[in-house]
């Protein structure tokens, strides 16, 4: 079976920084795969190279055997991906619902982008849906920019699926959360894997050992290994580069 | 289910709403005392208010800023002048019209489009001078006099006709054509297609990533206000018999900025509103002192430093609120700050 994500010697450099630098590896449908390494690795590049963000000098990008290579955003999204980010990328100036409808709005036949926004009942569904699912249904008509950093957070994952994707990418959904967040987001995280292949940028190893069935390690542009959990953790050389420091 | 934008378009709609209500009164007022000065002048204030709406559907929807906004009135003026020399039909004028801002806006958009921000801002601005400095140097066109003697002409609908020439009769067809393109704007707005438009305005980064092109997005924006400020300069040369390359100059398009700051950014009745209040303010504070600019450039400031939300940003809350409580959905959430800061972005700058 072909991998839904194909990423074959992947590589860009900003100067004469290697940022990401002869990266393969495949992620196969509805599993977790994890991108860890320590901060300046290049994960957040080789999350913008796969989208669409930046284009890649050279290498390919494979989605379901398909060449991506260089697409730009919105095409990557037509083939399945959706993506989050880092530092939050919302429309805050939006509501809850309208941030999750936006996202769903490419659901709907094309019939229908010059209709009024309420015949969108496709793009409606998924929206209560969404609300529902996340615990947001309460804030629906509260402007993201006054939600609260773990909301928020919980809302980037959410637009990210309200698209339907196969293919979801998740730059560090934890980052600044609190414990329990963190946890009930790993929980989510786990529960995805029924509709979408997952590929994951994660700094917390606990989380990274139990919720990954494969692991990515990046050092300095390259990939260091990769593996299931156990046999990453015990990689010799991902110990002194990686965990060493951790 | 309705949202905040559908509701304070609702909003929107009622002061609209309250706004051809007191324009038919001025009609009636105007036929009743024969007048002809306060409806030309009227008419006038309607006419820039269609530019002002073409500035509101880019500042304040997707976002952007544009200083040359005239570009488009005065190509829709001069077409439709150069038209209605040969064919006196207003249908053919504006049809003429229509078609040139839409090829010329196009054109536009392919070049301004290519920079965000502040560049945005001084790419149109340069995009009409260079235009309204064509139009200056050029005979054929009447040069700097611009040109005059464009026939008073009768608009036919079916059995029915009204003559530019007639104050009431003119003033209620500009009211209607107006009105039509706050319409169209607001109902485009309030679609898929225009929820897209409005995301650009708040992150526009971010739209790619959920499957639109901010590109065609944005392109789209631009052509579409080109066309509602070309469909409206369309009208002026039958309100005023002339046309002349200030129509295109910076105070044209400067105007229509000041227009929709004072009568509210990302409102769309703001911009109808603020452009008649500019028209009223200029004629009043021009009828005590020649200085007149001075004092409108004061009342600007003063507007963005204390109603930075502008006439509709005080108007429209209290009718939102009221629409809620009679339609008992969810209450008004605070309007999306307006005059959006014109960041530069180093990656915006011309390549
Ligand atoms: N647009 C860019 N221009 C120049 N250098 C860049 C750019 N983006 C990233 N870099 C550099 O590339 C390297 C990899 O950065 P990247 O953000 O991919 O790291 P990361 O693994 O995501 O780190 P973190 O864990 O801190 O998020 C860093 O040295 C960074 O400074
Ligand atoms: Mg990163």
């Amino acid at each position: 079976m072909t991998p839904v994500l194909d990423i074959r010697d992947l590589g860009v450099s900003f100067g004469g920084l290697k940022a990401v630098d002869q990266v393969s590896f495949q992620a196969q449908r509805h599993r977790i795969t994890t991108v860890i390494g320590p901060n300046g690795a290049g994960k957040s590049t080789l999350f913008n190279l796969i989208s669409g963000a930046l284009r890649p000098h050279r290498g390919q990008v494979l989605i379901d055997g398909v060449d991506m290579t260089g697409a730009a955003p919105e095409r990557t999204k037509a083939a399945g991906l959706s993506r989050s980010f880092q530092i939050t990328s919302l429309f805050s100036e939006l509501t809850v619902a309208e941030n999750l409808r936006l996202a769903a709005q490419v659901l709907e036949p094309v019939g229908r982008t010059l209709l009024p926004i309420s015949r969108s009942t496709r793009a409606l569904a998924k929206t209560g849906q969404m609300l529902d699912r996340f615990q947001l249904a309460h804030k629906r008509d509260d402007l993201v920019g006054n939600l609260s950093h773990g909301d928020q957070r919980r809302l980037e994952i959410a637009v990210c699926l309200a698209s339907e994707p196969k293919i979801l990418l998740l730059d560090e959904p934890t980052q600044g959360m609190s414990h329990g967040d963190t946890a009930a987001t790993a929980e989510l995280v786990r529960g995805l894997t029924d509709d979408v292949t997952v590929l994951l940028i994660e700094h917390d190893i606990g989380l990274v050992m139990s919720l990954s069935d494969h692991v990515v390690v990046m050092h300095q542009g390259r990939k260091l290994a990769e593996g299931s959990p156990d046999v990453v953790r015990a990689d010799p050389a991902v110990q002194a580069a990686y965990f060493g420091h951790a | 289910m309705h949202d905040r934008l559908t509701q304070s378009m609702r909003a929107s709609h009622l002061l609209a709403l309250l706004f051809v209500l007191a324009s038919l009164a001025l009609a009636a007022m105007g036929t009743a005392t024969d007048d002809t000065f306060y409806l030309r002048l009227g008419t006038e204030a309607l006419i820039f208010a269609g530019l002002a709406l073409s500035v509101d559907l880019l500042l304040g929807y997707s976002g952007v800023l544009s200083l040359g906004q005239a570009l488009y009135f005065g190509i829709g003026a001069y077409v439709s002048a150069l038209t209605l020399m040969k064919v006196p039909s207003f249908w053919l004028a504006m049809a003429a019209a229509f078609t040139a801002s839409l090829l010329a806006a196009i054109i536009g958009g392919l070049i301004a489009n290519r920079v965000r921000g502040v560049y945005f801002a001084l790419i149109t601005f340069g995009l009409a001078q260079v235009l309204a400095k064509v139009v200056y140097n050029t005979r054929e066109l009447g040069s700097s006099d611009g040109m005059i003697g464009i026939p008073v002409i009768e608009i036919a609908f079916g059995p029915f006709s009204v003559s530019t020439g007639s104050p009431v009769g003119f003033f209620l067809i500009v009211l209607v054509v107006i009105m039509a393109l706050y319409a169209l704007t607001a109902y485009l707005l309030d679609t898929p297609f225009g929820r897209v438009l409005t995301a650009l305005k708040s992150n526009e980064r971010r739209v790619p990533f959920l499957g639109y092109s901010a590109w065609r997005a944005r392109m789209a924006a631009y052509v579409l206000a080109g066309v509602v400020a070309g469909l409206s300069g369309a009208l002026y040369p039958m309100l005023r018999g002339f046309v002349s390359p200030e129509l295109m100059f910076f105070a044209t398009s400067g105007n229509a900025v000041i227009s929709v700051v004072l009568g509210g950014v990302g409102t769309l009745a703001g911009a109808i509103y603020g452009s008649v209040l500019l028209v009223i303010l200029k004629s009043i504070i021009g009828s005590w002192t020649e200085h007149h600019l001075i004092v409108i450039g004061l009342i600007f400031m003063l507007c963005v430093l204390f109603l930075p939300k502008g006439l509709a940003g005080v108007l429209r809350p209290p009718v939102e609120a009221w629409l809620s409580r009679h339609r008992r959905i969810p209450g008004p959430v605070p309007d999306a700050p307006v005059l959006p800061a014109i960041a530069v972005d180093t990656k915006a700058a011309p390549q």
